[in-house]
């Protein structure tokens, strides 16, 4: 426990809010050099890190920043101040079925969706059989994907980045959808992934399942790091902030 | 040196990419690859009918080939310059049209319109194949060229490939430029001598003499179109059978890699804004 998967250090994110953001080149002359936007800071100095093996949650509420700390984590925002360092492979489970080409069957979809993830194709033939297994739609796999219900397309996503096989691995409120039986193979699948040492990383709003599947949290608020620890401390804190808050 | 290396790590993504557009393409269609020889045929039938049959333009038969058929020097220029305008369209909006992709998967950017080169380039190379079997038909000793041809395809498709890498990031900053850029293709293809010969320019700028009292003349101005000499270098290869003008093809070079060149700088700066910018 004494290894360091991940490290946030001091991280701070801003977007450009334009007022009238209509992306023609007739706004951008008549904006002149003066451009007209306000500086919008979704993370402030944000730092914590996060012990290999472990699951770690990430709460707080809606907006407060943890999809961008999760985006700054998989590469796709880079942080205007401050660093991420982190060992190993890392992906991120930000959206399930994001790249599927509706025409292509279920199986040309794995092979194209597992390169951009980052597998070689040599991986996802070995982990082929694996990935329709754990998605459930091996009737289907040589039918195009639009022909798929929303729950397999899901499924099926699912199933091709958690194959992807990282050693941390960023997911964002994906698991919400899916059945009850999904969702327990998922779980299952997370607890796989600790045995075997590598780190997870997670947003949800259901507390309960934090609780259960994580042992340390941060709880971020608008954009500042309230609290970060044991899973149990910081949901509580979160939890009796809301009542408190209330009253306030 | 280091970017070099990231984006040859993701050739295997890039080459998936771009099969699935070739795959995507004619699905669910009957005559599925042969949809890409309609278009560029149409187009053949629409410009001889006007060119050649209306306004009795009259390209110098093929030196030394002695092919005298429009419609065949027509498709020498017009199907390299589909290619490239498509690559230009295509590449130019692939960013925005995989944005979803963009926000949620981190990969190297620069294989989405550079898979666009591929798939187009795809159809392009089943034309020109098509193209060889009927200038071999018409009499033209096309096949010692080949292997000249292609390396001008290639540099052409570099050439492209440079102009889209520029544009599909200014696309994503300013839409208007897919608008401006339709209608700047439409000039550029007629600035380009395709469907007429340069000869009838030569004779326009012959008449006019040096311009503003210097010795340049309309035809020097008009050569600095790129695409018209990589034009000249395919016609001089397919129609005529002979070695292109070494300086052409020099030029040709030059063009391909300096795009290349100025777009990678563009694209490698903006690359990582891009997620946020969409
Ligand atoms: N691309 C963007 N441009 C401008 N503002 C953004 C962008 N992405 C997120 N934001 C803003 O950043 C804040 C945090 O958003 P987010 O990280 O999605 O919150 P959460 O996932 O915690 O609900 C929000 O106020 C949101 O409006
Ligand atoms: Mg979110």
């Amino acid at each position: 426990m004494s290894d360091i998967a991940v490290q946030v250090d001091h991280v701070s994110k801003k977007f450009r809010l334009y007022h009238e953001r209509n992306q023609s080149i007739k706004s951008a002359i008549m904006r002149g050099r003066r451009s007209v936007h306000e500086d919008f800071w979704a993370l402030k100095d944000v730092s914590f890190e996060v012990p290999t093996g472990s699951t770690f949650g990430l709460i707080g509420s809606n907006g407060s920043g943890k999809s961008t700390l999760l985006k700054c984590l998989a590469k796709i925002y880079y942080p205007e101040k401050g660093t991420i360092s982190y060992q190993g492979r890392i992906a991120a489970l930000l959206e399930v079925g994001s790249g599927f080409h509706p025409e292509l069957s279920g199986r040309e979809n794995v092979f194209l969706n597992g390169s951009i993830l980052g597998m070689s194709k040599k991986e996802v033939t070995g982990k082929f059989d694996e990935i329709v297994d754990f998605s459930g739609v091996e009737q289907f796999i040589d039918q195009p994907v639009k022909n798929y219900s929303s729950g397999m397309y899901v499924r099926l996503g699912f199933a091709i980045a958690i194959n992807v096989d990282p050693d941390v691995l960023v997911v964002d409120e994906v698991l919400s959808v899916g059945d009850a039986e999904f969702q327990e193979k998922c779980s299952q699948k997370f607890v796989d992934f600790k045995e075997a040492g590598k780190t997870v990383i997670l947003v949800s709003h259901s507390m309960e399942s934090v609780r259960e599947m994580c042992d340390h949290a941060a709880w971020l608020s608008h954009g500042e790091l309230i609290q970060v620890g044991k899973a149990d401390t910081t949901i509580a804190s979160y939890l009796e902030s809301l009542h408190g808050g209330a009253q306030l | 040196m280091r970017y070099m290396n990231e984006v040859l790590a993701s050739r295997e993504l890039l080459a998936n990419l771009t099969l699935r557009e070739i795959r995507g393409q004619y699905k669910r269609t009957i005559f599925g690859q042969l949809w890409s020889l309609v278009n560029p045929l149409a187009t053949m039938l629409v410009y001889t009918i006007v060119f050649a049959f209306i306004l009795r333009v009259t390209p110098p038969p093929g030196n030394p080939s002695g092919l005298n058929i429009f419609a065949v020097w027509l498709l020498c220029g017009l199907l390299p310059w589909a290619f490239f305008a498509n690559v230009v369209q295509q590449g130019m909006g692939s960013i925005i049209s995989n944005a979803g992709l963009v926000q949620k998967v981190y990969f190297s950017r620069i294989v989405l319109p550079l898979s666009k080169v591929g798939s187009v380039g795809y159809n392009w190379l089943f034309e020109m194949g098509v193209l060889v079997v009927v200038l071999a038909l018409c009499g033209s000793f096309v096949w010692p060229w080949i292997p000249i041809v292609i390396i001008v395809m290639v540099l052409l498709a570099i050439f492209a490939a440079g102009l889209s890498l520029m544009l599909s990031v200014a696309n994503v900053h300013f839409r208007d430029t897919q608008y401006f850029v339709s209608i700047l293709m439409q000039i550029w293809m007629y600035l380009t001598p395709i469907i007429y010969p340069i000869s009838l320019v030569e004779d326009q700028s012959k008449a006019h003499g040096g311009l503003f009292g210097t010795s340049i003349t309309i035809l020097d101005i008009y050569r600095l179109n790129p695409l018209e000499r990589f034009v000249a270098v395919f016609r001089q290869l397919l129609y005529d059978n002979t070695w292109p003008n070494p300086q052409d093809l020099l030029l040709c070079a030059i063009w391909a890699f300096a795009a290349l060149t100025i777009g990678l700088w563009v694209f490698r700066k903006s690359e990582k804004g891009l997620a946020e910018a969409l």
